[in-house]
């Protein structure tokens, strides 16, 4: 068994060089593929100055991490480390039959992805296109080598297939790892697509990131009543159990745990776990405080009134209050309460801190002293008024990444897939007669199917269902966005919370101070996610779990004491001694913490320990605390020591030349990654300039403090890299974002997802359900650094109009824009739409199959016009025009097609099954695609093309959440014109600004305009970007008036305008909501067979509904009769026969109650409302109608 | 037009005045005097709107294996300029053409056929719109004019199509039009005050002077507001798209002028004699 490296390990192994060519990655182009990127029109002789120049270690960033680095890593480490953890932990299958019998799993990998074919009987490789249009699963075979026990013998074999395993693409198994672009390009790949999802059966899912509480970590909180609680969710490889220790309203600690029926008292615990002295117990809990003691006395009589004083009373009180038969034991035999007892405590309470077995008895005493310190957070909420910890902060959370969320349910799968393996064996190996040998390998081969089962069937679901910890999570995955690059892009990104979103509280939603750099402050969706649905910021990484061993052994080096070898009172006694944990689990304690902090970091800088560990000092609770674990938030930062940051100068003419990496700088010990609870000990300056130090001889403050905490105070630890980099790649697209009012930017955020324009490289071979492609898409005249990061500058989804803020007509009301005709006439904002329709030509049991081919009348031999956009083999031409209603497959399927009892049939009959096009205005078959899915099965694609020019009503956006219709389409004449004649492309109202305070789209169009006039491309980069004051000088430069307003004439009267005009480029966004999706009107038609009313929604050709404010409206004007109209002749009107006597439903003018015709009155009545009449009599309630002449 | 004299149309006693200060083939700048705003405004809208050209208006495409979808490759072929001098006179709209679909009297056949043989990239430009007519063919400034890209091809994709070039107006799509943007003001010290500037401190410093200034007098310091003063001299400054030159567009822009008014009058005396008799 291959054991794996450890993290810190596989760093120093890597070597910074570009195996793979120049260009590797998008990045790799960008900064050492162009130099007119990487020196950034700076001579290599230029004087290169850090402070500037420090942004450049972002793209280095990105390229060695790429986009989505969050995902590939996580999935990287479950293939490649976690997965061979899982087996091993569960490696040995014995059987209960032949005690002689095993089968051991020796090793697993993951290979790269194939796919089978059904026709020669082999496996094939596959590449992830091909998976898309096919409708393949996008998985590689999961292998194991065993060892067993066959005839009596050893025997091996390897390469045993046990399932198969979807493949995320770009991870380390994907056939794209590694690739020159070049080669990426000749799979058909999109080289700016960032990978990080799956692709099942053709479609594309994201497994999101799924942000959770942290595991093993003490939480101290309030409940609703008051008491205040410390919570501990600990989580270990079998089980997960949540121990709480409450102060409750009798002012006692307790014990509340799922496996007991009643709170028990904390010192009960305390002696049941084996600490018996009351004066031992209150030095592990309070130590030398008298405050705590007094707090804590009650607690301590309450078990002396229950007269409790060995471990046996104490368990003996515990078991009465146990919950039995949560667990049964093996083969089923009953345990005593006090066995259950015994065994809740070694395993359920506190679970996370093992009980570890020293010659036969259990050392419960960590255990033990968890509680105390458990106890004593509690105490110093309480003693302190209630301070407790705040859940929200990012520091509490643990983000759960398709890794980890993958290794929870493979593990799952593999118990149960040996579970059935060990049933299988069991079966045959206790067969009397048996002809064969028990081969366990070909046994094990034959059950691959239920992990590969699991996993395909969880993933395409997205339901999450976890036997062992009883998690039954839904909505894990959804399917990847495919509207635009960045709507992808921001899936990726995404964070979910597991937090119910009907709460109404506001603390999980709004934003914390903690989530600066690690998460995305703008981009959160509006309504009901908001605030819980979050987006990584563009530096985040996300750690993966690694070896906590080394850790622990360095601890112990650097002279932290074994909390067992330690008596209470040392604990505590101590004001300089603080408590150390890693991963929430006691280590012991130190006494010179400043001391063993800065050590610890040292061997971290000096690549001893795992760059992802992270240490950090709690000053009031007296810990430190060393986190190793998968799943926290960090971000790189420049480490500063001695008031100077260890990047030079010379450091970044080293990564501009392409000598050095961004890990080389890691592992030099200038950049290290910080988490968010190791930065908030921290002391990080944003620009150099910020950098504080003081020295010895500042005796200022000395006087007042030591030199230590002085420093420790004042002196700047870190460096930021780069301001905007707290901004997620969504909201690093918006031009001076820093000048908007802040809603504006989460607007856009969600708008640019909805941006029309170019989708991928490949987008012209994709296959989606529904692909928007804008023909003409730009760059925008206003970039961001972050724009050039993640490639949006070549994908983009939007054009650069000309924009004059002025009023024109009364058609721009509302943000309404005018759009200039001859623009459209030009191509601007037009947009292709494709569509595909799908159909599978399918082979039944009974040997029967579909057909497909050009119907003819019989007798004449002539073709339908339906079906004239038909070819011979009955699926439409490509370049046909195809209109509504028109087929585009002729497909029959036969009515039998289960498996007859005698296998014989007779001639087949079939039944229509063709498919007819639908959607509204001009399309076009664009290809058709004729191929076999996995099962061999023919599958037809038919893709049809729309090229849609804007008209009234479609949607309109800039970068800054303004968004609005187009009201009217105005020729170029009647068009107001600069004395340069330039007509704008847009008309915008000058309403739009004053309430949405949206500077920064000012400033956009000011620099796009400088921009233009000058050439070249301008900067709005956030906290950064092309000063207003520069753009201004451009534009005076050419002749313009600084605040970009031009000197405008009315194309209508030749005059010119009384006021001047903000005349400009603003990069515009077309978004996909489309008047022509939308529109809808209907006179008669459908209705629906229930109610008779008509029909409801525009895709059922449904009725406009008269509501209940439009009905107000009528009964305010006393309009009777239309409104009678509206609800009931032109509804459901029904003629009913009613008996006045009985006031019942009759019929043909007989009511059958009263048996006569007399008295038996036709009117008309809603169908709605003589159903309800029925409903009510089916449930035994009469209504009558009582009728008076009008 | 004689019986109106043209004082009455343009109030203006002495006829207007045309300054012409650059002329090439593909741009003009030029000033008229002793007009109204109205008839310089009409001007420029005709220009702009109503000067016929010719341009590609049906595509009938035979073999399209480029990367570029149908209705791309027509929309880019429409917005080809194609040179139309006299078209006016030669040709006519097709919409009033004897003929029931198009004819030579009222279009122009063009031929694109382009198939990639060679292992690069290959562009496909309006020089191999080949035209039945030599005097409606694709612009080019010169012999060393790549012409205008339609497409890019790689080895083994063809394309090959008819394309119809039809008489029309930029009224009608933007492709008709024969000019981009007209630059067209007057009064450029704002002595008429149509306009107010907007200004934080200085009106001098904070607005530049347009070039057309220096045909003016500037405004002396104190001199009352003549409010009874009218705008007298435009100036206009275009470029066209190639498809006629510069002067043409002006003069056939005063004909389409000319003749709406002779038609208006036309109806006004028919309207006169009408009520007469009634």
């Amino acid at each position: 068994m291959q054991f794996p490296t450890p993290e810190h390990l596989k760093y120093a192994e890597k070597k910074f060089s570009t195996p793979n060519g120049l260009g590797a990655t998008i990045f790799e182009t960008d900064v050492v593929g162009r130099p007119d990127m990487r020196y950034g029109g700076k001579k290599l002789t230029d004087p290169v100055n850090m402070i500037e120049d420090k942004w450049r270690l972002v793209p280095a960033f990105l390229k060695t991490r790429g986009l989505v680095k969050q995902h590939l890593d996580s999935f990287n480490y479950f293939i490649n480390t976690d997965i061979k953890k899982i087996v091993q932990a569960n490696s040995i299958i014995k059987s209960d039959v032949d005690p002689l019998f095993y089968a051991k799993f020796t090793d697993i990998w993951v290979d790269y992805p194939t796919v089978h074919d059904p026709q020669l009987q082999t496996d094939r490789k596959i590449t992830p296109h091909e998976c898309r249009l096919r409708d393949i699963t996008y998985s590689g075979n999961i292998y194991i080598d065993i060892e067993y026990i066959k005839s009596r013998k050893i025997a091996t074999a390897g390469k045993v297939c046990i399932g198969r395993l979807p493949m995320m693409l770009r991870s380390d198994r994907c056939r794209l790892s590694k690739k020159t672009p070049k080669e990426i390009v000749e799979m058909g790949e999109c080289p700016l697509d960032p990978g990080g999802y799956f692709i099942i059966r053709g479609t594309e899912k994201v497994i999101l990131i799924q942000e959770q509480m942290s595991k093993n970590r003490i939480i101290v909180d309030q409940d609703r009543q008051g008491g205040i609680t410390a919570s501990v969710a600990s989580t270990t490889q079998e089980r997960r159990t949540k121990t709480n220790v409450q102060y409750n309203k009798a002012k006692k600690v307790v014990l509340k745990h799922n496996s007991f029926t009643s709170d028990i008292p904390i010192c009960v615990v305390i002696k049941a776990l084996g600490i018996l002295s009351d004066q031992e117990i209150v030095e592990i809990v309070c130590g030398f405080d008298p405050v705590l003691v007094d707090l804590f006395s009650p607690s301590i009589q309450e078990c002396a009134k229950l007269k409790i004083f060995t471990q046996q009373q104490a368990l003996e009180y515990m078991s009465t209050k146990v919950k039995m038969g949560l667990r049964t034991f093996q083969r089923g035999q009953k345990r005593s309460a006090l066995d259950e007892t015994k065994d809740v405590l070694q395993n359920m309470v506190v679970s996370h801190i093992a009980a570890d077995n020293i010659k036969g008895s259990t050392n419960l005493r960590p255990k033990a002293i968890y509680i105390g310190i458990m106890i004593r957070r509690v105490l110093f909420a309480v003693r302190d008024g209630g301070i407790i910890d705040d859940r929200d902060y990012v520091g509490n959370k643990r983000l759960e990444l398709a890794g980890q969320l993958l290794s929870l349910l493979f593990e799952d799968a593999f118990k149960s897939f040996i579970h059935h393996v060990k049933r299988e064996i069991d079966l045959q190996l206790g067969r009397n007669n048996r002809t064969a040998v028990v081969d366990a390998a070909k046994i094990i081969k034959s059950h691959s199917r239920h992990i590969t089962e699991t996993l395909f069937r969880s993933i395409s679901s997205g339901n999450w269902n976890v036997k062992r910890f009883k998690m039954e999570r839904a909505g894990i995955t959804q399917v990847l966005s495919r509207l635009s690059y960045i709507s992808a892009l921001g899936m990726l990104t995404r964070i979910t919370s597991q937090f119910e979103k009907t709460r109404k509280v506001s603390g999980p939603r709004s934003l914390q101070t903690s989530q600066w750099g690690m998460l995305c402050p703008s981009d959160t969706p509006e309504g009901e996610g908001c605030g819980l649905i979050k987006n990584l910021a563009l530096m985040t990484h996300i750690t993966t779990d690694s070896e906590d061993e080394p850790v622990r052994n360095i601890a112990y080096i650097l002279g932290v004491e074994d909390i067992n070898l330690l008596t209470g009172i040392e604990l505590y006694s101590n004001p300089s001694t603080f408590l150390v944990f890693l991963n929430g689990i006691t280590l012991g304690v130190h006494k010179n913490p400043l001391k063993f902090v800065k050590d610890f970091r040292r061997l971290r800088r000096a690549g001893r320990i795992g760059a992802f560990v992270s240490i950090y000092r709690n000053e009031q609770q007296k810990t430190i605390n060393i986190s190793s674990d998968g799943g926290r938030v960090c971000r790189p930062l420049i480490i500063v020591e001695n008031g100077k940051p260890n990047m030079t100068d010379n450091d970044i003419k080293d990564l501009l030349n392409g000598i050095k990496g961004f890990d080389d700088f890691v592992k030099e010990g200038k950049i290290e990654f910080v988490d968010v609870n190791e930065e908030s000990d921290s002391n990080i300056a944003m620009y150099e300039k910020d950098i504080t130090y003081i020295t010895g001889t500042e005796k200022q403050i000395l006087n007042e403090m030591t030199f230590e905490a002085a420093s420790e105070l004042y002196n700047t630890t870190h460096l930021e890299i780069e301001p905007f980099t707290i901004l997620g790649a969504v909201a690093g697209l918006i031009p001076y974002p820093h000048h908007n009012q802040s809603p504006r930017n989460t607007y856009q955020c969600a708008m640019g997802k909805q941006a029309i324009g170019a989708v991928a490289y490949n987008q012209f071979t994709r296959t989606d359900t529904l692909l928007y492609l804008n023909v003409y898409p730009q760059q925008p005249m206003v970039k961001t650094k972050t724009i050039e990061l993640i490639g949006y500058n070549k994908l983009p989804a939007g054009q650069n109009a000309t924009v004059a803020v002025m009023s024109y007509s009364g058609y721009d009301i509302e943000d309404a824009l005018i759009v200039n005709k001859a623009s459209l006439d030009r191509g601007f904002a037009r947009v292709q739409t494709m569509r595909r329709f799908s159909a599978m030509i399918k082979t039944y049991p009974n040997g029967t199959y579909d057909r497909v081919f050009l119907p003819r009348d019989p007798v004449t031999h002539k073709i339908d016009p339906k079906f004239s956009v038909l070819e011979e083999d009955g699926i439409c031409a490509v370049g046909e025009r195809i209109d509504p209603g028109k087929c585009y497959i002729f497909k029959q399927s036969p009515v039998e097609n289960g498996t007859t009892a005698d296998g014989t049939r007779g001639a087949v009959e079939y039944t229509n099954t063709e498919q007819n096009f639908k959607y509204p205005g001009v399309s076009y078959v664009d290809r058709v695609l004729i191929t076999t899915n996995e099962e061999d099965q023919t599958l037809v694609k038919v893709l049809v093309r729309q090229t849609r020019r804007p008209e009234l009503g479609d949607k309109f956006s800039s970068r800054h959440g303004q968004k609005g219709v187009c009201g009217l389409i105005v020729n170029q004449e009647d068009m107001p014109f600069t004395d340069l004649g330039i007509v704008p492309d847009i008309i915008m109202n000058p309403h739009g600004f004053p309430s949405r305070m949206t500077v920064g789209k000012m400033i956009e169009l000011l620099a796009g305009k400088a921009g233009v006039l000058k050439g070249e491309l301008q900067y709005g980069t956030t906290f950064g970007g092309s000063k207003v004051d520069d753009m201004s000088k451009i534009l005076i430069e050419h002749g313009f008036n600084y605040s970009g307003k031009d000197y405008v004439t009315s194309g209508i009267t030749g005059e010119p305008l009384e006021a001047y005009i903000f005349f400009g480029p603003v990069f515009y966004q077309r978004l996909k909501h489309m008047v022509l999706d939308k529109m809808h009107a209907r006179s008669r038609g459908k209705r629906a067979v229930l109610t008779r009313q008509p029909t409801e929604g525009r895709s059922r050709d449904g009725g406009l509904r008269v509501g209940e404010m439009e009905r107000d409206c009528l009964i305010g004007h006393g309009a009777s009769n239309l409104l009678m109209e509206r609800l009931m002749f032109s509804s459901d009107a029904f003629e009913i026969d009613v008996c006045q006597d009985c006031g019942l439903i009759g019929f043909q003018g007989y009511c059958p109650y009263c048996k006569k015709r007399k008295g038996v009155s036709n009117i008309q009545v809603p169908y709605a409302c003589k159903l309800l009449f029925q409903e009510l009599m089916s449930m035994n309630v009469v209504p009558r109608l009582i009728l008076e002449d009008v | 037009m004689n019986d109106i004299s043209l004082s009455a149309i343009t109030g203006f006693d002495s006829g207007p005045t045309v300054q012409l200060k650059e002329l090439e083939s593909d741009h003009i700048k030029f000033s008229l005097s002793n007009v109204d705003l109205s008839v310089a405004n009409g001007i420029r809208r005709a220009m702009i709107a109503d000067v016929p050209t010719m341009a590609i208006d049906l595509v009938e495409i035979e073999t399209n294996t480029t990367v570029l979808t149908d209705e791309f490759i027509a929309h880019r072929l429409g917005l080809i300029p194609l040179t139309s001098t006299d078209v006016d006179k030669n040709f006519a709209y097709t919409r009033e053409c004897n003929c029931t679909d198009y004819c030579n009297l009222c279009s122009v056949e063009l031929n694109l056929n382009v198939k990639c043989t060679e292992d690069r990239t290959m562009e496909v430009t309006s020089r191999e719109l080949i035209s039945q007519n030599d005097n409606i063919v694709p612009v080019t400034i010169d012999d060393q004019d790549p012409g205008i890209l339609i497409a890019k091809m790689r080895k083994g994709q063809e394309l090959k199509l008819k394309c119809i070039a039809k008489k029309g107006t930029g009224k009608e799509h933007a492709k008709w039009s024969p000019v981009c943007g007209v630059g067209f003001d007057y009064d450029p010290y704002n002595k008429l005050r149509h306009t107010t500037y907007w200004i934080e401190d200085d009106e001098k410093t904070e607005w530049p002077l347009s070039e057309n200034a220096k045909e003016e007098q500037p405004p002396i310091e104190g001199e009352p507001f003549d409010y009874n003063a009218v705008p007298n001299k435009f100036y206009y400054k275009f470029e066209t798209t190639g498809s006629m030159e510069a002067k043409d567009v002006v003069l056939s822009s005063l004909n389409i002028l000319q003749a709406k008014f002779d038609e208006l009058r036309n109806e006004l005396k028919r309207e006169q004699n009408m009520n007469q008799y009634n």
